[in-house]
Formats: structure tokens, C-alpha cells, sequence
């Protein structure tokens, strides 16, 4: 048995672990929800304002679900992915097989981050599907894999950080509420500096993690003039305000963060015990 | 072969400089009151932890540098296993069998024998969830087992299990060893280990009191043997006869009994039967209370002899 199917092991596990909570479950069902209500609300009491975008609606979609609900799927994926073996004591069953310490934290980060893409593909076939439905056909749909992509690879920062400190803390609920804590904070500081006039204000955002995680997405459908401006920012910028910028600046940032993330979780992964049921 | 291991847990010495070897085919009882640092032992031995100092070789290798290797002969099932609840006994042996890189025409006969040898053929499809303490230990074993394993550790593996089972799992483990695998058994059943253990190591504030053969610790950690001895009557003239014989130390009256600590470790009731019919003592039963485990461990615990 080589590496690479020892690691299929722990994300095939990793799959069945995450399946097996009804939580997953019903963040999926939220999912397919959050992306067919704002079809419904738009088409019936927004349809004079879309006359411009009714033939991409689907990209408007995916932006939406993007924005706010992969990026908190992340987080719960992530938040209970090292630390839940921990809490339950069932670490021990796994690590004390034939398998390194870096295959394990490969499989398990593997396997939350393709839950989550499936979680996401979830998503934009809904969105594809119903924006067919409710607004008839629709344009560009050749970029649909390159777009589903971009988001999933935008949710790294928001994984990434959550699994270390998932593994950090070994604690499903204070990975997520740090991930949250940070996520938020992030969010809404990066929001205000919207509004402040200067390139350094502007360079100190786009430094956040949030700006990188939300702005890639709706840059590359704004490069591509898959949407305007404006929509784009609308639909991909959540609750509060990410300002578009440079895709590749945004593509670099995720992948600073999440080589710093993944690299501090394997520091502390593999110099440290296999703890026993946490208290 | 475990060598000088030290373990720290913050300021607390867990382990101090424990060093022991196992050969194949022995069956070592590892034994220790709670917190002697038992189970911190076996939890270095599979790279669990990670020793401040020393190290540890299971045949030849070191699991903490080379788990692959070291643990594809090693089997272990853990103190009070807590096992993923969602699965069913099968998936989970499934699951175990891959990681040990079994084919699936290899994995399906071996769970379906491992499930009977436990017990838990009925409850292979059911969710581990729905298991009782015992049958949770009785998988934990099926687990070890999965990989056909040279070295089976095992952490206090009949906890929680009723009397029929604790018989049913010390055969198996002795018939294991006599196939040549090599068994490592934390316990606090002493008569257990006695019963089924070639070798002993004795463990007490993370230090190793003793380890060697069983014979050996009974030899060195254990006082007289006593012949216990009821008579009709007793009397002084059968007290001094039996005094006076070589193989006595002494003689203790306890009502109409005789409690006579023997000089050697060796069955003398012929000799004491024989001088108390000589002296008209009328015998109601001879009893020779040979050393057990438990003796020796205890008085290895008080800090020997």
C-alpha cells in the first residue's frame, strides 16, 4: 500500500465522518435553499431592474452563495475536521496504524476541502438550473467550471485557517468560533476601509483575509464582463463592501495564507502528542 | 524493545528511563497501579507520544520515525476504546483492513472470522453506537487483529467484559502466542496474567520495579510458601513435632488450624501429614498455599524485598 491510498483512506473516512452529522446534512439542504430564495424574491419583485443582467443571472448566483455561505461551510468543515478526533478519543484508533502523521493531515484536509467543493458544486448547479428556469436562457455558461473553481479556491483561506486551529486548539466549537472571530473582524474592518479614501488604507485591506477569499471571485467575473461592475460587487461582496482588485494579487494573497496555515498546522501536527478524549 | 523512555507530561515525570525488551512469542504482562504510567508506555511504544528522551524499536524499527513499517505488525486495542460511533462493526473493521492495506476479497472473509471469533456475529451490520461497553472491547480486539498481526499490544483488554468472556479472550490470547505472535497485556487482573503470561514487567511512578520471566518475580518478590493444616484437636505435642521438622519455619495456631510457613518453596504436606498422624493428630484437611502474582506485585509495589 503506498501513500497516496493511504491518504485516499483517511478522505474516504473523512467523508463518511463529516456525512454521518446531520449537520452536514442540513447545511447542504440550506445550501440548494439559499441559492433557489433569491431566484424567487428577484423574479418576482425585481424583475424591471434586471433587464441587464437576466441572460447571466446564474453568475449572480454563484457570487451570492460565495460570498457569505461557502466561506461559513468552510469554516464548520474545517473547525471540526482534526479536532473532532480529539473530543471523541477516536485519534488514537487511527494513528496507532501503519500511516504517517503527514498523510493523515493530508487526507483529512483533502477530504473536508472536496466535501466542500461538492458542497459548492451543489450550489452552482442550483443556481445554473434555476436561473434557466426563472429567467430563461442564459449566457457564457462555458465558464461555469472556471468560475465553480475560483470559488472553491477562494474558500482556502477561510479552510486553511479554521483546520490549524482546529488542530491548534483540538476544540470543534473554538476552531469555529475563532474562525468566525477572525472571519468577521476581517469582514467588517475590510468593509470600512471601503469607504476610506488612500492607497494605504486600500493596500491594508487588500491584505485582510477576507478581501483576497471574496474578491477573487467576483474580479475574475468582472475581468471577464460576465457581469457589471456594480452586480458583481453586490452579489459577491455578502452583507458588507469588498472592493474588486487585481485577480492575480487576490489568487497570490489565498495562496500565501493558506501555505502559512497549512504549514503551522503540520508544525504543531507533527511535533506534538496524540492527545487522549479531551475533558 | 523499549529503551531509557522518559516522558514528561509538563513538570509531571511519567516515565523514567523505562527500558524493557519483548522476544517473539512471549506474552508479557505489563502491570502497575493507575497512573504508574502503563498506558503512557504503550502510547510512546506506537508513536502515540512523543519520548523526551530514549526510544523505542518494534522489530527493529522505530514507530515514531517509520509508522508505516513499525505498525503494519502491530496490532493494538486501546484502554476503554472509544470507537467511531456511525459506523457498523463491519465498516469499521473494513475501514481498519484497508489502512493495513488488505484487498477487499481479503477483507471480507477475515471481518466475517474476526466477528465470529468475538463474539459479535450478530452485530456486525449494527451501528457501534448501539454496542455495550463489552461488545465496544470485543471489536476493539477484532480490530487488533485485522492485520494478522506479529505484535499485539494490548491495554487492559478484558475490562468490561462478563466472566465467560474474560475466559474466552485469555485462550485466545494464549493460543496466539503459541502461533508465535508476540502479546504485550496491561492489566489489573494479576490471576489473569498469571494464568496466561510467560514474562512480566512491573511498572510504579513511571519506573520498571522488575521484568523478567513470571517464574522469576514469583521467586523474587515472594515471601514462604504456607501449608494451612485443620485438625480435629490441636496440641502441643503435634505443634513441637512439626516445629521440629527441617522443612518448617514455624508454626502459628489459629483455633483447631495450623498456618506453617515453609523454609523452601517447596510442597512438604507429605512430611507435615505424615508427623501429625505420628503425634495422633487427626487431619481434617492440608491445604499448601503456593506464591501468587498478586503477593509478589504487591510487595514489588511496597518496594520489594
Amino acid at each position: 500500500m503506498n501513500a497516496l491510498q493511504r491518504i485516499a483512506v483517511i478522505l474516504w473516512y473523512e467523508w463518511r465522518r463529516a456525512l454521518a452529522k446531520k449537520w452536514v446534512i442540513v447545511l447542504i439542504v440550506l445550501a440548494i435553499l439559499f441559492e433557489a430564495l433569491p431566484f424567487l424574491i428577484l423574479s418576482q419583485n425585481m424583475a424591471g431592474i434586471l433587464t441587464d443582467v437576466r441572460e447571466t443571472m446564474w453568475v449572480a448566483g454563484v457570487l451570492s452563495s460565495q460570498s457569505l455561505f461557502i466561506q461559513i461551510m468552510a469554516i464548520q468543515i474545517a473547525g471540526s475536521s482534526m479536532s473532532e478526533e480529539y473530543e471523541q478519543g477516536t485519534a488514537d484508533i487511527l494513528l496507532s496504524k501503519p500511516i504517517t502523521r503527514v498523510e493523515y493531515l493530508v487526507g483529512k484536509f483533502l477530504g473536508g476541502f472536496l466535501l466542500l467543493s461538492l458542497v459548492e458544486a451543489v450550489t452552482t448547479i442550483t443556481g445554473l438550473v434555476l436561473s434557466f428556469v426563472v429567467f430563461g436562457a442564459q449566457r457564457n455558461i462555458q465558464f461555469v467550471p472556471l468560475i465553480f473553481v475560483t470559488v472553491v479556491y477562494a474558500t482556502l483561506v477561510f479552510y486553511s485557517l479554521t483546520f490549524m486551529f482546529s488542530e491548534v486548539f483540538r476544540r470543534s466549537n473554538l476552531a469555529m468560533f475563532a474562525g468566525f472571530g477572525v472571519f468577521l473582524v476581517s469582514y467588517f474592518v475590510g468593509s470600512y476601509m471601503f469607504f476610506l479614501q488612500g492607497q494605504f488604507y486600500k493596500d491594508i485591506s487588500q491584505l485582510l483575509p477576507t478581501w483576497s477569499a471574496m474578491s477573487l471571485p467576483m474580479s475574475l467575473v468582472i475581468d471577464l464582463n460576465l457581469l457589471p461592475s456594480g452586480w458583481a460587487a453586490f452579489a459577491g461582496g455578502g452583507l458588507g463592501f469588498t472592493a474588486p482588485g487585481d485577480v492575480r494579487l487576490a489568487a497570490t494573497i489565498i495562496v500565501v495564507y493558506t501555505v502559512i496555515f497549512v504549514a503551522l498546522t503540520y508544525l504543531r501536527f507533527v511535533r506534538s502528542d496524540v492527545t487522549k478524549k479531551a475533558a | 524493545m523499549v529503551s531509557s523512555l522518559t516522558k514528561y507530561y509538563g513538570e509531571f515525570k511519567a516515565l523514567d528511563s523505562v527500558s524493557f525488551t519483548v522476544d517473539k512469542g512471549w506474552v508479557y504482562g505489563y502491570l502497575g497501579p493507575n497512573g504508574a504510567g502503563k498506558t503512557t508506555t504503550i502510547r510512546t511504544m506506537l508513536g502515540l507520544l512523543k519520548p523526551d528522551q530514549g526510544e523505542v524499536q518494534i522489530a527493529s524499527v522505530n514507530p515514531s520515525k517509520d509508522p508505516v513499517n513499525a505498525l503494519q505488525i502491530v496490532g493494538y486495542a486501546p484502554e476503554l476504546p472509544i470507537l467511531q460511533a456511525f459506523f457498523t462493526g463491519e465498516q469499521l473493521l473494513d475501514l481498519m483492513g484497508k489502512m493495513f492495506g488488505l484487498s477487499m476479497q481479503e477483507r471480507v472473509p477475515k471481518i466475517k472470522k474476526l466477528l465470529e471469533l468475538v463474539g459479535l456475529q450478530d452485530w456486525g451490520d449494527k451501528k457501534i453506537g448501539k454496542y455495550s461497553k463489552g461488545m465496544i472491547q470485543r471489536l476493539s480486539v477484532a480490530l487488533a487483529l485485522i492485520g494478522d498481526p506479529m505484535v499485539l499490544i494490548m491495554d487492559e483488554p478484558t475490562i468490561g467484559m462478563d466472566p465467560e468472556a474474560t475466559a474466552h479472550f485469555r485462550n485466545l490470547f494464549a493460543n496466539l502466542s503459541k502461533e508465535g505472535k508476540t502479546v504485550f497485556i496491561s492489566s489489573h487482573l494479576l490471576d489473569e496474567v498469571q494464568r496466561i503470561c510467560t514474562h512480566v514487567g512491573m511498572i510504579n511512578k513511571g519506573r520498571i520495579v522488575f521484568s523478567g520471566p513470571i517464574s522469576q518475580v514469583l521467586e523474587a518478590f515472594t515471601e514462604k510458601w504456607i501449608v494451612e493444616a485443620e485438625l480435629e484437636k490441636v496440641t502441643e505435642e503435634v505443634v513441637s513435632a512439626l516445629k521440629s521438622l527441617d522443612c518448617v519455619e514455624d508454626v502459628k495456631v489459629d483455633g483447631n488450624k495450623l498456618m506453617i510457613p515453609l523454609k523452601e518453596k517447596k510442597d512438604s504436606r507429605g512430611e507435615i501429614s505424615t508427623e501429625i498422624f505420628n503425634h495422633k493428630g487427626v487431619l481434617l484437611s492440608l491445604n499448601l498455599h503456593k506464591a501468587t502474582l498478586e503477593d509478589a506485585y504487591l510487595r514489588a509495589m511496597k518496594g520489594g524485598i
